[in-house]
């Protein structure tokens, strides 16, 4: 083959793949869905694949604020019941009208054909859905709930005459993944999806908020970072997510490369156990039994606070992709206090208090943490290990998978462990109902309290949090259970996640999200 | 030989159930799955109907009695994860992992045989040297990181190759394969070397210690002596000679490669079965790694029994033995 042919032939096959690029945006994704069923599963990856079929009722936006989504407003009719306005002119993909018919479809389904992941959660606290026109709804509680519109930011709408035959747990997901009742009111209508492969979607011309700057969208899971990320720089995808931290270091030198990064909603956060008799893995550096578990002393957990150096925790542990937390949630969220006091590095201070304690030489723990649920989630832990090292303490770190971390931990047989937690409703009563309160099955609350935290003033706190609908004063009163919370110490905040995204170097304008989704919507191409 | 088939069948449904036996205690030890994947704030109320929707309330032997019940019906249940048919799940992506192991078993074996044979009879070459040097970095360097290398060198410097996922299909029977399309066929070229780098080096060992043998055996030197050429010995004579561990081999090989490629198949991106084993285990989704692992027993003993019928085949000695035994 000639040169001249050559180079005829790679400007067309650059040509061609230019126009098809201007038109196409692939993502490379580390997790995809379980199911095209939006109510199938509560997982993160899961909503983040939905929202570009479907909407939801009320939308989050990047930074997790509640924003008009399907429903245009809403309020408190009386103390328990809501009134939702719908978007009025809102097409399904097959070409049928949104109505009230179809949100109260969505809202009796999701405890029917939900799966182990259960999405029941986003309508626990609705007793019955009256249509009052059809783009008006009063939604009537059982008792005030205040956050019903953000448990809402999790309601996907689907059609009630498309998903109508496939509403049962046997049928929904053949129904749904072979695309027949996958009909929704989002920006992409779906072409095709296999688990655990490529999710495909076309542009919905008649897309209530305009149509998207994408003809096409192919969401390709690739769960391994580096494979990825070569996947980037061979051009086969576009724009990629959860560039790993060793990474992002390179990348921040690699002109050809450009990065976003994003706060996160997961904080990383030390839990001690607070049963007074009862203290598996934490004995005396002899490895005799202790009388009484010292974790129940506040002067050991604030010893434990100061000898953490979250400086050092995101510079060195985390490459930089972190911040130092001081409470359970982000900064920001519904209910984040700015009176919560900033813990202070003092190693010196952590040792004075432990010896005040009856521990002048310290006590031996075990410390357990996932090693593959969340980035930098092993490495935390090992320097975490480390730091309760220098105030005297003899730590054992366990950094296990996650497939053996949670059955143990909910069985009771870790005292110090470490975990990530993510406020994915962007509201406070998400982060202390779940795990601070006492547990409680009555009230369904403290569901996730694994180390047995009991605190009256904070009950009490949460569960008037729970049902002021005054948000102002609601706003308070959580605020003031997250500085009660953050006192005790049973729950240490270390640091908040960040994520990062890349992308070819000026092609896309991407702007992160907070709850870490890559939403194809939202991205233009660079002018 | 009906009697052979017979005992071999009965000892497969025996390796099957005690693999799904095995198994199931496994994942009962670990612990529950639902608090694996539970949302945080789901109460308590919540979280028991889960445990009894999936049948986790019950006994381990009353599940394991629906399950091996439903297993005689043909069923095999539905993933915890998916809720989708386990065998449509495992179904869907066997093709691709099938193609895969194929192409890759057959280019290692192939090539690996002649370059061994080449090895075997000109053993002082430099050729043979080099061959012989390879083979040990193929067996002694990690495939995972030849598999980054693979991609960081033909996709991400040079560019002409991708660097993973499956390109397109055809569909033929019903079953869609990527080998028969171009684009296909440049996406599977980089995870069937990678998968077939170890297996390459360990054929040209046997293929050239089994050369190496055969030439000194009598047939060859009868066969010299009868005025054959050098190439109609090594095709007719020799390659017959070093067959029967070079197949047994094969087998083997093939089997354990089906059922692990995991490795290939993550850094590849390649949407095959391994992957999907891997995250079910991640998650404890039993369903799926019951019949995923009862299915590999069940292969195993098939390109076993297989590969006993093929030595039959080919060498008459063992032919013999069985008939008289």
């Amino acid at each position: 083959m000639s040169y001249m042919k050559m180079t005829a032939i790679s400007g067309l096959i650059a040509l061609v793949a230019g126009m098809a690029g201007a038109q196409t945006l692939t993502i490379g994704v580390r997790g995809g869905p379980e199911s095209l069923d939006p109510h199938y599963s509560a997982l993160g990856t899961h909503a983040e694949a939905a929202k570009h079929i479907f909407d939801t009722l009320v939308w989050a936006d990047e930074n997790l604020q509640i924003a008009p989504g399907l429903a245009t407003e809403w309020k408190p009719v009386d103390d328990d019941t809501w009134e939702f306005k719908l978007r009025e002119g809102v097409k399904f993909h097959d070409g049928s009208d949104f109505t009230a018919e179809d949100v109260k479809f969505s809202i009796a389904r999701p405890p029917i054909v939900t799966g182990p992941t259960t999405t029941a959660i986003y309508v626990r606290r609705v007793k019955e859905v009256e249509i009052i026109d059809p783009h008006t709804i009063h939604i009537h509680t059982d008792g005030p709930a205040p956050s019903l519109p953000y448990d809402f930011v999790r309601l996907f709408v689907v059609s009630h005459t498309a998903a109508a035959d496939y509403s049962t747990p046997e049928t929904a997901p053949e129904g749904f993944n072979s695309g027949k009742a996958a009909i929704g009111t989002g920006p992409y209508k779906l072409v095709s999806w296999e688990p655990k492969g490529d999710l495909v979607l076309e542009r919905f011309d008649d897309y209530w908020g305009g149509p998207s700057a994408w003809e096409k969208v192919i969401r390709k899971e690739m769960p391994n970072d580096s494979s990825r990320l070569a996947a980037l720089k061979a051009g086969q995808v576009d724009l990629v997510n959860d560039v790993s931290s060793a990474d992002y270091l390179q990348l921040k030198n690699d002109a050809s490369v450009d990065t976003f990064l994003g706060d996160g909603i997961y904080i990383m956060n030390l839990l001690l156990d607070q049963r007074p008799d009862v203290m598996p893995g934490v004995r005396a550096k002899d490895g005799s039994a202790l009388p009484t578990n010292p974790l129940t002393d506040i002067r050991v957990r604030q010893a434990f606070d100061k000898a953490i150096d979250r400086e050092t925790m995101v510079e060195i542990v985390l490459e930089g992709l972190g911040k130092p937390a001081d409470q359970g949630m982000p900064p920001g969220f519904f209910g984040y206090s700015d009176k919560v006091e900033k813990p202070v590095y003092d190693p010196e201070g952590a040792k004075a208090l432990l010896a005040e304690a009856g521990f002048p030489d310290g006590f031996e723990i075990d410390l357990y943490c996932t090693s593959d649920r969340l980035p930098g989630d092993a490495a935390i832990c090992q320097g975490l290990g480390q730091m309760l090292s220098v105030i005297g303490m003899k730590v054992n770190v366990n950094a296990t998978s996650r497939t053996v971390y949670f059955p143990a931990q909910s069985r009771g047989e870790y005292s110090v462990s470490m975990n990530g937690w993510g406020t994915l409703t962007g509201e406070a009563t998400y982060t202390l109902g779940g795990q601070m309160h006492t547990p409680d099955k009555e009230k369904g609350l403290g569901g996730f309290n694994r180390i047995s935290y009991s605190n009256a003033e904070l009950d009490k706190l949460i569960e008037t949090g729970m049902v002021e609908l005054d948000e102002a004063k609601r706003r308070a009163i959580l605020e003031n259970a997250m500085e009660v919370a953050a006192a005790d110490k049973v729950l240490i905040p270390i640091v908040q996640l960040q994520s990062v995204w890349a992308a070819k170097a000026g092609t896309l304008d991407f702007t992160p999200r907070t709850d870490g989704d890559t939403l194809a919507y939202p991205i233009h191409p660079k002018k | 030989m009906l009697a052979f088939i017979v005992q071999r069948a009965l000892q497969a449904i025996l390796v099957m159930a005690v693999m799904s036996v095995i198994v199931f205690v496994g994942v009962y030890a670990v612990g529950n799955p639902v608090d694996i994947v539970i949302p945080p704030d789901a109460t308590i109320a919540m979280r028991e109907e889960v445990i009894r929707r999936l049948g986790l309330d019950l006994p381990l032997w009353k599940q394991y009695g629906i399950f091996a019940w439903n297993l005689l019906h043909g069923d095999f249940g539905r993933s915890f994860v998916y809720n989708m048919p386990v065998l449509e799940l495992i179904g869907g992506r066997l093709p691709a992992t099938l193609e895969l192991v194929l192409i890759s078993i057959l280019f290692a074996t192939v090539v690996g045989v002649s370059l061994g044979i080449y090895a075997g009879v000109k053993p002082d070459s430099l050729l043979s040297k080099l061959i012989m040097g390879l083979s040990i970095l193929g067996f002694s360097v990690p495939s995972f990181w030849v598999g980054l290398i693979l991609i960081l060198t033909f996709a991400v410097s040079l560019g002409i190759l991708p660097a993973g996922g499956r390109g397109e299909t055809v569909t033929v029977f019903g079953v869609p394969w990527s080998f028969l399309t171009l684009n296909g066929l440049s996406h599977i070229v980089l995870p069937a070397l990678n998968l077939a780098l170890f297996k390459l080096a360990m054929m040209i060992r046997l293929a050239r210690a089994g050369t190496r043998e055969a030439m000194l055996s009598d047939t060859v030197k009868f066969a010299r002596a009868a005025g054959l050429s050098e190439a109609t010995i090594l095709r007719r004579h020799v390659l017959k000679l070093i067959s029967i561990p070079i197949i047994t081999v094969f087998g083997l090989e093939l089997g354990s490669t089906l059922a692990f490629a995991v490795v290939t198949e993550t850094i590849f991106s390649w949407p095959g079965v391994g992957k999907l084993i891997i995250d079910s285990i991640t998650v404890l989704d039993r369903p799926v790694m019951v019949a995923y692992l009862v299915l590999t027993a069940f292969l195993f003993v098939m390109i076993n029994f297989t590969v006993d019928l093929v030595f039959a085949a080919i060498d008459p000695r063992i032919r013999s033995g069985r008939q008289s035994a």
